[in-house]
């Protein structure tokens, strides 16, 4: 039974994981309708930048964070500025824009190899760990929980109280509405992107003391995240962060009574099953 | 994903390290010998391998070459890991730079694809690191491998383990890759019904806490760990100890390094490994390339760059006592005759080219250092 629990515990940990990938991919295709195939380059330059401000700075974890986040920031900022903004005045810019970001999570990804080298390396999060009973949780996890849940909340805050918000719901149903009523949509769509990124960035340096960082840890993360997505519903932010906990849960629950093989299996063969039954995702809505 | 080519090509030329010696006589220089290298650079072990391959053709030079002078010259594709480009690159050896002598590789499906290349244009492959046993199973007299495969190695190790370990029951956590599956086909028949977990992970996965529950609640006292990503088996360890699974740990042979170790940090601590090579060996040519290495690179080589040293050093050494550097069958045919000084002792070839070179080194992690087990 104690393994049970335990399970809940990893799946937990995990999913959180998918989630924090998910929620700027989610974010930014619900608001620019596209898909940002560099999202998981930069979780992987937030990972990098905690593990250089911490290992050769000497940086304190906590305070690597936020640089990670701004890192982010600024990558997302030049990601939007190169490869999304100038392509989605097209015709078919959505398709430009996959393409595009696609090549540019190559570049970065290429980049760190020749400029940093592809070694794995460990970063020290959190020490110590909470024991209820026979399970074991790391505070480094609990902390990624954590975070993650105020992330969530931080972002239902945004868009349901503040005036961006409103904005970036108005530009998420009919760019073309929201620039009859004035809002600048560009300036909507760039901050979006931003934001996307700062999680993706905070979220690469939360997960990297648990995965160790790794140049592939984006490649691996975002095909995961692009199931939570769709499962989810593609622009759903509730949906990414409950989808993500509940395919960390069903995965390390099928773990136990099956091989991570078989439970890798059936949660794609879940995705294609959504894209068939519920191509909207199960948080999404129905596409009038 | 990974469906772009990237060719990038990657050539090396060693710069004569003769100093004042050549000075002034550079025109009347004899050709230089080349050798093709292939590695996936790109990766760490590639790199790593790649280096070694760089400090044996400076120390030839540095010794005044081969053959009356002549120079070692490295031709470096990048593989990427992928058979592809691997052959891409090898044709690139064979047609383009007309090289009849090729060293290095990592992976086995891309030496496999190299083996065919070689004796269809009648070259010499000297494959390093690769250890899939069909490497030297093609009957060609001119392919050599000089890493250790997994049954020679489970040939030592499995005496270390039923012998001084004696587990009731064993976990093993496997890569699922035919090393993973193999390794834990031989730890079934050695162990039979004393084996209580198996299980295989795939190679991109990065959060192994399922496995690691799973295997803590099988009960084993020994947990074998096979697989060769660093950030993998160092991501195990690191939940083993998170998730306070009290077992003695083993890396399977050949695997565990030091940058492993320090990925893994003190959760690496007193698990135990064996190999065909560490640094600390004393003999005088190691001393030299140890010395070399460091001081080129600023770090302490290991097995992968030992390897991808002995791969350049042995086709030298050949090539020198063959008297010649154009024909493929006269070296082979050396090769296959002598025995060869190298950092990790004295390598003799058998008759399909696999290298060997007495037991393996068991190994041990103490205090954040991976050392000769006692």
């Amino acid at each position: 039974m104690e393994i049970v629990f335990q399970q809940v515990a990893n799946g937990l940990s995990v999913g959180m994981g998918y989630a924090l990938v998910a929620l700027g991919l989610s974010l930014i295709f619900g608001v620019l309708h596209v898909i940002n195939f560099a999202h998981g380059e930069t979780f992987m330059i937030g990972g990098l930048v905690t593990l250089i401000v911490t290992s050769l700075l000497g940086v304190p974890y906590l305070l690597a964070l936020p640089i990670a986040g701004i890192a982010g920031a600024i990558l997302g900022l030049g990601i939007n500025r190169l490869a999304v903004q100038p392509l989605l005045q097209r015709r078919d810019g959505s398709a430009d824009v996959l393409l595009a970001t696609f090549a540019v999570s190559i570049l970065i990804h290429q980049a760190v190899v020749v400029l940093w080298g592809p070694a794995p390396a460990r970063i020290d999060g959190l020490p110590g760990a909470i024991e209820i009973g026979p399970v074991v949780l790391t505070n480094q996890r609990l902390f990624v929980l954590a975070i993650g849940l105020a992330f969530l909340l931080a972002l239902e805050w945004c868009l349901k109280r503040t005036r961006f918000g409103t904005e970036l719901r108005a530009v998420a149903q009919s760019q073309f509405a929201s620039r009859v009523v004035g809002i600048e949509v560009d300036r909507v769509n760039l901050r979006t992107f931003v934001i996307a990124a700062v999680i993706a960035a905070v979220g690469g340096g939360l997960l990297s003391p648990v995965i160790l960082y790794s140049s592939l840890m984006g490649q691996v993360v975002i095909i995961k995240a692009f199931v939570v997505v769709v499962i989810g519903g593609m622009g759903s932010i509730v949906g990414a962060v409950v989808c993500g906990l509940l395919i960390g849960l069903l995965e390390s629950m099928l773990g136990l009574v099956t091989s991570e093989g078989t439970a890798t299996a059936v949660i794609y063969s879940l995705l294609l099953a959504v894209l068939l039954v519920r191509p909207y995702g199960l948080a999404g809505k129905k596409a009038r | 994903m990974g469906i772009v080519a990237r060719r990038s090509v990657i050539a090396t030329t060693i710069a004569a390290l003769l100093g004042s010696f050549t000075f002034g006589v550079a025109a009347q220089q004899p050709p230089p010998v080349r050798i093709g290298v292939l590695m996936p650079v790109k990766s760490l072990v590639g790199k790593q391998g790649h280096q070694g391959a760089v400090v044996a053709a400076e120390m030839i030079n540095a010794d005044g070459g081969i053959l009356g002078g002549r120079r070692i010259e490295l031709v470096v594709y990048d593989t990427n890991f992928q058979p592809a480009e691997g052959v891409g690159a090898a044709q690139r050896l064979l047609n383009q730079d007309k090289i009849k002598f090729i060293a290095g590789e990592i992976s086995s499906t891309v030496a496999l694809a190299v083996v065919q290349l070689a004796q269809a244009n009648g070259a010499l492959f000297m494959a390093a690191v690769p250890k899939h046993p069909d490497v030297t199973a093609s009957g060609y007299d001119r392919v050599f491998r000089l890493n250790s495969t997994t049954a020679m190695d489970a040939r030592d190790f499995d005496i270390v383990l039923t012998e001084k370990i004696k587990p009731s029951k064993v976990a093993v956590l496997a890569e699922n890759s035919d090393f993973g599956r193999l390794t834990i086909a031989n730890l079934r028949k050695l162990f039979g019904n004393k084996v209580v977990a198996a299980e295989a992970y795939d190679m991109t996965q990065n959060d192994f806490s399922t496995l690691v529950t799973k295997v803590k609640g099988s009960g084993a006292d020994l947990v074998c760990i096979a697989g060769s990503n660093m950030e993998q088996y160092g991501n195990i360890l690191r939940l083993m100890q998170e998730l306070k699974l009290d077992a003695k740990r083993c890396v399977m042979p050949g695997i565990l390094n030091s940058e492993g170790v320090r990925v893994a940090g003190n959760a690496a601590e007193s698990a135990f490994s064996a190999d065909i090579y560490v640094p600390s060996l004393d003999n005088p040519l190691n001393k030299r390339f140890v010395a070399a290495y460091q001081a080129k690179y600023k770090e302490t080589p290991e097995k992968i760059e030992e390897l991808g040293f002995e791969s350049i050093w042995l086709l030298a050494k050949a090539m020198q006592k063959a008297g010649t550097a154009d024909d493929p069958a006269k070296v082979a045919k050396v090769l296959h005759e002598d025995k060869w000084e190298t950092p990790r002792g004295i390598v003799t070839f058998d008759k399909n080219g696999q290298a060997a070179s007495g037991a393996l080194i068991n190994l041990v992690v103490k205090d954040g250092k991976l050392i000769p087990a006692p």
